[in-house]
């Protein structure tokens, strides 16, 4: 079956400093993936070479069948669409202004867009800031509206870095529902956070992400299995071996 | 503390140069230093011309009414420039900020920076020479406090209106430019007037003398002269002292208060809907791609200040220059001052490609877009406003002034002049590109620092006088020569672009991701 990424024998450094090490992975279509990871894991750094921002030293990455290479390059982007942490928007536009010119990039059909872009900036409470210049938004509402232009170029493979971070409740939940939305249209989703429970309820698969390699994979079955006994926070305390340090701050 | 905190800002300061900064910061310095001895200098020369008996006797017409008049319009023409030139560069309020974070009481920091802004190089300079202007003008000892407090009065008030007026600028720009270009236009008339019958008006000018004096002597340069050159006695003095010092220490009182609000709201600015007509227009010009990166450069303030500057420095001295009787300033200042401006947009374009938007550039790494076409089209930007200025300027020197030379010479030293001002500009790019480190159009900064226009102007007038000093019977050599290396220029530019569009992608925006 075609995998929505397929991912063999990463290898990513910076400066020589490895951050990504011989990483294998493989997320099937139409999955809200899960990575978590504590900080420094490479997480970000994954996100970064999967949209293309990032260049990688050894591995091959396929999207959708397609290798990542220089001439498909074009052709893989135009099926990603990112939000980044923190979100890279154009600050000297207005919301609709920059909507309208990652549209355009992403050859979006132009009938109907400016209607579409209205109801989902409403669905997220950002419909007044349409026509205000980007860098005037809170951290909160660059986070949706980096969210909202990300759902409308209309990706087969949405990611997400933090996409909850600074992001109010009532949006978090709504986000979530764009998300099931997405997933049952046939969209991938990889979304990383610190937040174990939304991760949890969200997610299908999950991987855990320790020191540039894939610890564990917990796909719906092995997860029933794990979670019978374990909550995903024990689950993930195991993996990435965390020390116990409470001794050492006794003195406070 | 306060050692601490200049200690500080030096280091943030320091912190942003490289060698080839440094000694440009030197020559600044030392620029500085002749700028001091010129504007001092002259205030003596102004004020002890009446007593040299080699001047009674070489201007006869110098009569105490005349040497007054002198004296005020040197006074009111010197606190014009006080005004235009006093520099309001605010010091880092973002990295001092964070010094509250950690524990920095927040009226120390206000009044501590308040102080440091007070104190820029260039600001001391012209207030050093209002006070050695004043006091070698004293003739009592109650006029000392009095002159000392009225130069205190002068500087803080000059501070705040101009404060004052940056903000109103950065909101109102096209008023204020249209309305700034209205009353250069007004004020050249009247200038190109003078030029024209001078002798008539002189002559007019003399009996009235005594009431052109009175009225300036209340004027703002005329009002400080008074301090030192009316009796007034100690006690009036001590109520002027009292209520100068007052004045003084309530706007600055002001002025630490706005610090202060500054330090705790740094983006406190109500968001308003923003049209961008502008963006509608360059988009449809230049292109995605050049319209945004054009769209980002003018709507900075400081480039919108660049390009106010580029149209009003022809608007005032094209016109007079063609007024004065003096043959060489026509046909060598006039077309350097017409072949600066495309050189002067271009390198305002070049500088800022080599930051302020590039950290958005990154972002288009990620979408279907193909970069290579993206970073020409950009450099392609950069280049057509400039030369499209460039066609403009040499058709407007065909039709209207045909006097500075014939349309081919005119044709060939403009293009000579635009060429090889964008080679050293490319080298530059090229060079920095290549090291990706910080430069004198550092990438981090999106405006040309004042050290490189200065830098720039020099060449530009240097190069004047070589591509339009009149050679007569030589005049075919230089032609020859000056096509000859427009054609070796262009293709050396036209086979470089490549390069400077692969060090672009591979040095800079790679620097400029790590930063992120």
């Amino acid at each position: 079956m075609e995998r929505a990424v397929e991912i063999k024998n990463l290898v990513k450094r910076y400066e020589d400093e490895p951050v990504l090490q011989k990483l294998d992975l493989e997320i099937p279509p139409g999955t809200i993936f899960g990575l978590i990871g504590p900080n420094g894991a490479g997480k970000s750094t994954l996100i970064g070479v999967l949209t293309g921002l990032l260049s990688f030293e050894e591995g091959e990455i396929s999207i959708h069948g397609m290798v990542l290479e220089p001439k498909n390059e074009l052709e893989i982007k135009k099926l990603i669409a990112a939000v980044l942490q923190p979100p890279l928007l154009f600050e000297q536009f207005s919301s609709l202004e920059f909507i309208e010119y990652v549209c355009e990039i992403y050859e979006v059909e132009k009938e109907g867009l400016i209607e579409k872009a209205y109801s989902l900036m409403d669905y997220f409470d950002i419909k007044d800031f349409a026509k205000i210049k980007v860098n005037k938004l809170s951290a909160g509402s660059r986070k949706k509206l980096a969210f909202v232009t990300s759902v409308l170029v209309e990706p087969k493979l949405l990611l997400l870095d933090e996409p909850f971070e600074a992001v109010d409740v009532i949006s978090i939940e709504r986000m979530k529902n764009v998300i099931r939305r997405l997933k049952s249209r046939g969209v991938t989703i990889i979304i990383t956070s610190h937040i174990l429970e939304v991760v949890e309820n969200l997610c299908d698969d999950i991987a855990i992400l320790h020191n540039g390699h894939i610890k564990a994979y917990l796909d719906s079955v092995s997860r029933k299995e794990l979670q019978k006994d374990s909550s995903l926070h024990e689950i993930f305390e195991k993996y990435v071996e965390v020390e116990q340090k409470d001794a050492i701050v006794d003195w406070i | 503390m306060f050692y601490r905190l200049l200690t500080l800002n030096w280091r943030i300061y320091i912190s942003n140069l490289n060698r080839f900064q440094l000694l440009l910061t030197i020559g600044y310095i030392l620029f500085l230093g002749i700028m001091l001895v010129n504007l001092a200098g002259t205030a003596i020369v102004v004020v002890m011309m009446d007593s040299n008996p080699w001047m009674s006797m070489e201007l006869p017409w110098l009569t105490p009414d005349i040497y007054s008049f002198i004296l005020l319009v040197f006074a009111n023409v010197f606190w014009v420039m006080h005004f235009s030139f006093t520099n309001m560069r605010l010091l880092n309020i973002e990295e001092n900020r964070k010094l509250l974070g950690f524990g920095f009481p927040l009226k120390r920091l206000a009044k501590y920076l308040t102080i440091i802004g007070f104190c820029h190089p260039v600001n001391i300079i012209y207030n050093f020479t209002w006070l050695v202007f004043l006091l070698i003008q004293v003739d009592y000892a109650f006029q000392v406090p009095v002159a000392i407090s009225a130069v205190a009065l002068n500087y803080v008030m000059i501070y705040s209106i101009k404060h004052r007026f940056i903000q109103v600028v950065e909101k109102r720009f096209i008023a204020v430019v249209v309305g700034f270009l209205i009353l250069v236009f007004v004020l050249f008339q009247m200038v190109s007037l003078f030029a024209s019958n001078s002798t008539r008006i002189f002559a007019e000018l003399i009996p009235r003398v005594e009431t052109v004096n009175a009225f300036l002597s209340w004027a703002p340069g005329g009002m400080l002269i008074q301090t030192v050159t009316e009796y007034y006695g100690w006690m009036n003095a001590g109520i002027i002292f009292l209520f100068t010092s007052l004045l003084v220490g309530l706007i600055i009182i002001d002025h630490f208060n706005k610090t202060k609000e500054g330090l705790l709201n740094p983006g406190l600015k109500k968001a308003e809907e923003e049209s961008s007509s502008l963006w509608k227009v360059l988009r449809k010009v230049l292109g995605r791609n050049a319209g945004k990166y054009y769209f980002y450069v003018m709507k900075h303030p400081y480039n919108r200040l660049q390009v106010l500057t580029l149209t009003v420095i022809p608007i005032v001295y094209v016109p007079l220059l063609m007024n004065v009787d003096f043959e060489i300033a026509q046909t060598i200042l006039i077309p350097t001052i017409l072949a600066g401006i495309p050189v002067a947009l271009l390198a305002m374009g070049m500088a800022n490609m080599y930051g302020y938007e590039n950290r958005e550039f990154l972002l288009h790494l990620q979408f279907p877009i193909n970069i290579e076409k993206q970073l020409k089209e950009r450099f392609l930007g950069v280049i057509i406003l400039p030369l499209l200025v460039f066609y403009l300027i040499t058709i407007f020197e065909l039709l209207v002034i045909p006097e500075i030379g014939s349309p081919l010479e005119i044709f060939i030293a403009n293009t000579f002049f635009f060429l090889m001002f964008m080679l050293l500009f490319v080298w530059s790019s090229y060079f920095q590109y290549k090291k990706a480190t910080y430069s004198s159009f550092s990438y981090k900064h999106p405006i040309i620092p004042q050290k490189v226009t200065f830098a720039i102007s020099f060449l530009i007038f240097s190069m004047g006088y070589f591509v339009f000093v009149p050679l007569n019977g030589l005049e075919w050599y230089r032609l020859t020569i000056m096509s000859t290396v427009i054609v070796v220029m262009g293709i050396y530019l036209w086979r470089h672009m490549d390069v400077l569009v692969n060090l672009f992608r591979n040095r800079v925006l790679m620097r400029l991701w790590n930063e992120l």
